[in-house]
């Protein structure tokens, strides 16, 4: 693994900004816009032949200014080898969809719950929130309760939204002690 | 014989959530000329729960019943990724006897989701006595979850250090019994029934093939990619747990059409009879949870007695053990392919982000190039086979 870490990183020194190896892993940490020649790359060299693309995840750390890490997980069957690939971005990324027939759908559900758009999927729409639902759930700053709750009124014959209202405040219980946890 | 002007007209037909054959909710707006299916537009997130979300603001130990409810056919295959997962970054392995443990249920998982599998794709094609027959020996599957665990299908029985509890006595020998006996007798009537049928034959072979350099495109796992012809499975190449002692084949199909993948889904029970027993076999004895009590719960006798166990067990299952920062993806086999749990811990007591890579939503993916051209009755028969649960798409 190392060497094929070393044989990357030099092969594709202008896009990587970092990689490692953590838990036997392989982790690259690529440049925004060099994204799609390093997947291309991956895909088609022959010590790499990352053939099947198996997931890609967003994850958001709101304190940062590029506050999304979109993290790209790829499978080579013909070395047994795993790789990741994480870009960090404030909204934008370039779609991989052209590379991986794979990729339509987990872009869309990349978008519909955090909101980053990706540059040439040619169907960016919300895949598992409801139809017109508003919002980016996954989000650290959307709540988990969400803000609207649906009901079906009787008077107008249809399902209605409204504000959220929770008669029963959300129980969060702090169980931290107090000389070692979260003391804000 | 339509005119010019009717040729290239499509029409939108919606095959609704509410269906016998759809699986569980599933949406899809089939454009059809005539009979014939010209693109599916699949709307799912009709199940979706809300779990990563979910697991984001639950402990650990909370966040394992999310787990069962995944995919709600083989529960414990689910469990054990995010078991592996959790034990990857907190830097402990499971004793011996635990991963034995989990390697018996995990085929067990196998077997009942393939049953499940055959026999519902059996009903869509139009037989209906399989269905009646499998699901009398997943009743046996899930009373062996129910003596192990205390549930007879989302167990919260595979934990990360271990497994909760040791197996009662007997259920080994029970266990033996089934993977011996019952089960392949079942598998032998329901291959009289299925596999030389000629209505069975006619309605799945030839039906929504897949060659291999598809199938590795659309990110196809399991024995979808078996069916294919890819030689590729992750209890052979990337093992886990105790499958480096079991001897066992893959089953590998030729033609990546419906009744490949039935014959594939067949011989892969038959397989996991055959782990089963090995498991049981081999079983080592010892303890089925790590030792550390920073993690593991410490004995109910001892909780009565020493102090220091009622406090440990109070903390963790209050506050939780806490998980140092890293992040890792987990893989396990599960019965419908490849399934991984991408885990972000930030050195709390709860999941910074937990992404569930689910099988099914990559087959499902594939539904529109692989019913292209086929009939609406096809696109029934490759949705069976496809073997979609959508606890797990849409999590």
């Amino acid at each position: 693994m190392n060497e094929l870490m070393g044989y990357i990183a030099k092969e594709q020194k202008d896009a990587v900004i970092s990689n490692e190896i953590t838990f036997d892993e392989l982790v690259f940490t690529v440049k925004l816009n060099k994204l799609h020649g390093f997947i291309e790359f991956l895909k088609t060299d022959e010590k790499c032949l990352f053939s099947q693309l198996v997931l890609i995840s967003g994850v958001d750390y709101p304190e940062r200014k590029e506050r999304f890490d979109v993290v790209y997980n790829l499978l080579s069957m013909k070395h047994n080898q795993r790789i990741r690939v994480k870009v960090l971005t404030k909204e934008e990324v370039n779609s991989i969809s052209d590379l991986y027939l794979a990729a339509a759908w987990y872009e869309r559900e990349a978008f519909d719950m955090y909101g980053i758009k990706f540059k040439g999927n040619k169907d960016l729409r919300r895949i598992l929130t409801d139809y017109d639902f508003e919002g980016y759930p996954l989000r650290k700053d959307f709540p988990l309760v969400g803000f609207e709750e649906i009901h079906y009124s009787e008077e107008k014959r249809k399902i209605v939204k409204t504000k959220i209202n929770l008669p029963k405040e959300y129980r969060e219980f702090d169980f931290m002690s107090p000389w070692k946890g979260n003391l804000k | 014989m339509m005119s010019k002007l009717e040729e290239n007209k499509t029409y939108k037909m919606n095959f609704g959530p509410q269906h016998p054959a759809a699986h569980g909710v599933l949406r899809l707006v089939l454009d059809m000329h005539g009979e014939v299916v010209k693109h599916t537009d699949a709307h799912i997130g009709l199940l979706h729960r809300g779990a990563e979300k979910l697991i984001e603001a639950k402990t650990y130990t909370q966040a394992i019943p999310y787990f069962d409810r995944l995919d709600y056919v083989a529960p414990m295959n689910q469990e054990n990724a995010f078991a592996l997962a959790v034990e990857k970054l907190l830097g402990i392995e499971a004793p011996k006897r635990a991963q034995y443990i989990r390697v018996l249920f995990a085929e067990l998982g196998r077997i009942l989701s393939h049953i499940l599998n055959i026999t519902t794709f059996a009903l869509d094609v139009g037989a209906i006595t399989p269905l009646l027959w499998g699901f009398e020996q997943r009743e046996v599957g899930m009373e062996f979850y129910e003596r192990v665990s205390g549930a007879r299908l989302h167990a919260n029985y595979i934990r990360p250090g271990g497994v909760h509890v040791d197996m009662p006595k007997g259920l080994a020998k029970d266990m033996y019994k089934f993977a011996d006996e019952t089960l392949p007798k079942f598998i032998d009537d329901l291959e009289g029934l299925l596999t030389d049928n000629r209505i069975f034959k006619q309605r799945s072979v030839g039906i929504g093939i897949v060659s291999k350099e598809k199938a590795i495109e659309f990110g196809f796992t399991g024995p979808m990619l078996r069916a294919s012809g890819v030689a590729w499975d992750l209890r052979k190449s990337q093992p886990y747990d105790a499958y480096t002692d079991m001897e066992f084949d893959v089953p590998i199909g030729t033609t990546g059409d419906c009744y490949a993948r039935y014959l594939v889904r067949v011989e892969e029970m038959l397989e996991s009879c055959k782990i089963m027993k090995q498991a049981i076999n081999k079983m080592p004895k010892g303890d089925v949870m790590v030792d550390d009590h920073k993690i593991a719960p410490p004995n109910r006798k001892d909780i009565k007695t020493s102090m220091e166990a009622m406090i440990t067990h109070f903390k963790l299952y209050s506050e939780g053990y806490h998980v140092p920062a890293g992040e890792t993806y987990s893989v396990v086999e599960s019965p419908k392919g490849e399934f991984g749990v991408y885990l972000v811990a930030d050195g709390s007591n709860k999941p910074y982000r937990c992404h569930i890579r689910a099988p099914g939503f990559a087959h499902l993916q594939a539904l529109d190039y692989m019913s292209r051209d086929h009939m609406l009755s096809d696109l029934v028969a490759i949705l069976g086979s496809l073997d979609v649960v959508f606890g797990e798409i849409d999590r």
